[in-house]
């Protein structure tokens, strides 16, 4: 028998909108995510998934709605307040320290979560468990024998799944991931296909991608996105057979 | 040895000079030098590590010179909490135009900064000229009364300088290694991804500025007592200018580099001067070619021409 606990939403957010001037990019959205599914949110371009997604982690201003995480209010919390309550991201646009090495890259990842005030009082090497922190993310994101290189200098593919150990540092209950196989190779893409269900292990994990066929396979659910809408939600099988989702988005006639 | 290294034995060097040649002159420039580095070791951590230009960093530096001068001369009080109490005016100040300016970035910054040092600078020459002395400024500044040294010999505060710019130099190093000085590099890598990761951009920016902010404000006490004279000039814009120019001559970013980029600047300033009384014009020029020639300033030549010397060795 489940408990109320489990059943309640981890992230849930109300009446979303954001508009710039007059263009509404998200309007009238609702969603109750649940604890441990993994959400494939797909849509045509400028449908506002990447928007909805700002919005959810803070990076956009709401001109309506609430945003809710494990039922604690966090509409107008900045984005690193929203990383410490639980919320951890990556973006469409790889963002990672790109001089530093992915050694280096991590264990900023690991301070930012394991300090509230950083510590200036002794080098950063003398702080063992940022370091050990770092390290069981580097062979968890599998790139073990890679501290050392810079950042920049990885092949993409690494770089994503640098970004993906970079929000995992912070323990997150809910991870957003912005297309994270957006220009990888195909067999990349099976390595971070597998890097994706392995981080969706215990936790809610709201993936943007455009690989249908991995969308479709991994996503406990799926929400598809309109116009800044939400068109239709559900599991795969459901949201195939849709036909307001063929039309829309499949281009498909009814 | 490494590039690094032969960076501090230049920087050595050239702090050593009065205890190679006591008698010479060099002791009263070297002195300048000390106090300036404090200045702009201070001031790198906000521009070269953060990455945040402030041309507002006069106002912090002079507010420390009338600090230190009006608490000394009026108030009576001993040199060295006086000299706290600059750090402390300093970093007060930093911390309010902090809070202004940093909700903008970039040449906002720069600018914002710039406007709110402008206001002080105009502020002492008018509303609080009783408390300034307007634009005569406020001479007879005093000198440290410590262990009956007399340190109105430069020969002697050349030491108690020497000794305020170590501790300057040790803190501003453990800073930069330490987990607020990653914290500080990563802001200027990426800040997006270093909100996103967890830590308080603004926060920390502030702190850093509040930080260089107390640098600021010991190094104008400091330059007041060493000349025995605090004036509205040293919260003009120029001083700011000033700054940036010798952290940029030097190589922005690097501990050292600073250092080296004042003590150019401080032998240029010596020396032009008494050739022509045009030698502001000629500096600027000096330093509009050398970083044309030197992007990465005197520190970048140096860790670059190493790397060709030594190719393999560490930079």
């Amino acid at each position: 028998m489940s408990t109320a606990a489990e059943n309640s939403p981890v992230l849930r957010c109300e009446d979303i909108e954001v508009s710039y001037g007059a263009f509404k990019a998200v309007t009238n959205v609702s969603y109750q995510f649940k604890p441990g599914l993994l959400y494939g949110l797909i849509g045509p371009n400028g449908a506002g998934k990447t928007t909805l997604m700002n919005a959810l982690s803070g990076r956009a201003q709401l001109s309506n709605g609430r945003v809710f995480l494990n039922e604690e209010e966090i509409t107008g919390q900045s984005p690193h307040a929203r990383t410490w309550a639980g919320l951890g991201r990556s973006f469409q646009i790889t963002q990672i320290f790109a001089e530093m090495t992915v050694f280096e890259n991590l264990r900023l990842a690991a301070q930012a979560h394991r300090f509230r005030l950083q510590p200036f009082w002794r080098p950063v090497g003398k702080f063992k468990e940022i370091a050990d922190d770092a390290e069981r993310v580097l062979s968890e994101i599998g790139l073990e024998g890679f501290g050392h290189v810079n950042a920049g200098s990885l092949s993409h593919g690494d770089q994503r799944a640098l970004e993906i150990g970079l929000a995992l540092l912070s323990e997150p209950k809910v991870l957003l991931l912005d297309e994270p196989l957006a220009g990888v190779g195909h067999d990349v893409a099976e390595k971070a296909v597998e890097l994706i269900r392995k981080v969706s292990q215990g936790r809610t994990v709201l993936l943007i991608e455009h690989n249908m066929d991995v969308v479709m396979e991994i996503s406990d659910e799926i929400i598809v996105m309109l116009a800044g809408e939400i068109l239709a939600a559900g599991e795969a099988e459901t949201i195939k057979r849709d036909p307001r989702v063929r039309t829309a988005y499949l281009g498909e006639e009814e | 040895m490494n590039a690094q290294r032969l960076m501090a034995l230049v920087v050595a060097i050239i702090i050593s000079v009065p205890l190679m040649f006591p008698d010479g002159q060099s002791i009263g420039l070297v002195n300048a030098i000390l106090i300036w580095s404090i200045f702009a070791i201070g001031f790198d951590l906000v521009f070269g590590v953060v990455g945040m230009l402030s041309f507002g960093h006069a106002a912090f530096f002079g507010v420390g010179a009338y600090t230190l001068s009006l608490l000394t001369m009026r108030m009576g009080w001993d040199f060295i909490p006086a000299l706290g109490a600059a750090g402390v005016v300093g970093g007060a100040l930093a911390l309010v135009f902090s809070y202004f300016a940093i909700r903008v970035s970039g040449l906002f910054f720069a600018l914002l900064t710039l406007a709110l040092s402008q206001l002080i600078y105009i502020m002492a020459g008018t509303k609080l000229r009783m408390l300034t002395g307007g634009v005569d400024g406020i001479a007879g500044v005093p000198r440290p009364e410590l262990f009956g040294i007399d340190f109105y010999n430069d020969g002697n505060y050349y030491f108690f300088l020497l000794a305020l710019f170590v501790l300057a130099l040790l803190i501003s190093g453990l800073i930069r290694i330490s987990p607020l000085g990653q914290a500080l590099k990563a802001i200027k890598s990426n800040e997006v991804r270093a909100e996103q990761i967890g830590f308080n951009v603004q926060r920390l920016q502030r702190s850093v500025f509040t930080i260089s902010g107390i640098y600021a404000g010991v190094s104008g006490g400091l330059l007041a007592s060493l000349i025995f004279y605090v004036g509205p000039q040293m919260l003009h814009w120029t001083t700011s200018g000033d700054v940036v120019i010798m952290v940029l001559l030097g190589g922005m970013g690097t501990l050292f580099g600073p250092i080296l980029g004042v003590a150019i600047f401080e032998i240029m300033r010596e020396w032009l001067s008494t050739q022509t009384s045009h030698w502001y014009g000629i500096l600027g020029l000096i330093f509009i070619i050398s970083t044309i020639a030197m992007p990465k300033g005197i520190a970048g030549m140096i860790i670059q021409l190493w790397n060709r010397i030594m190719p393999g060795g560490k930079s």
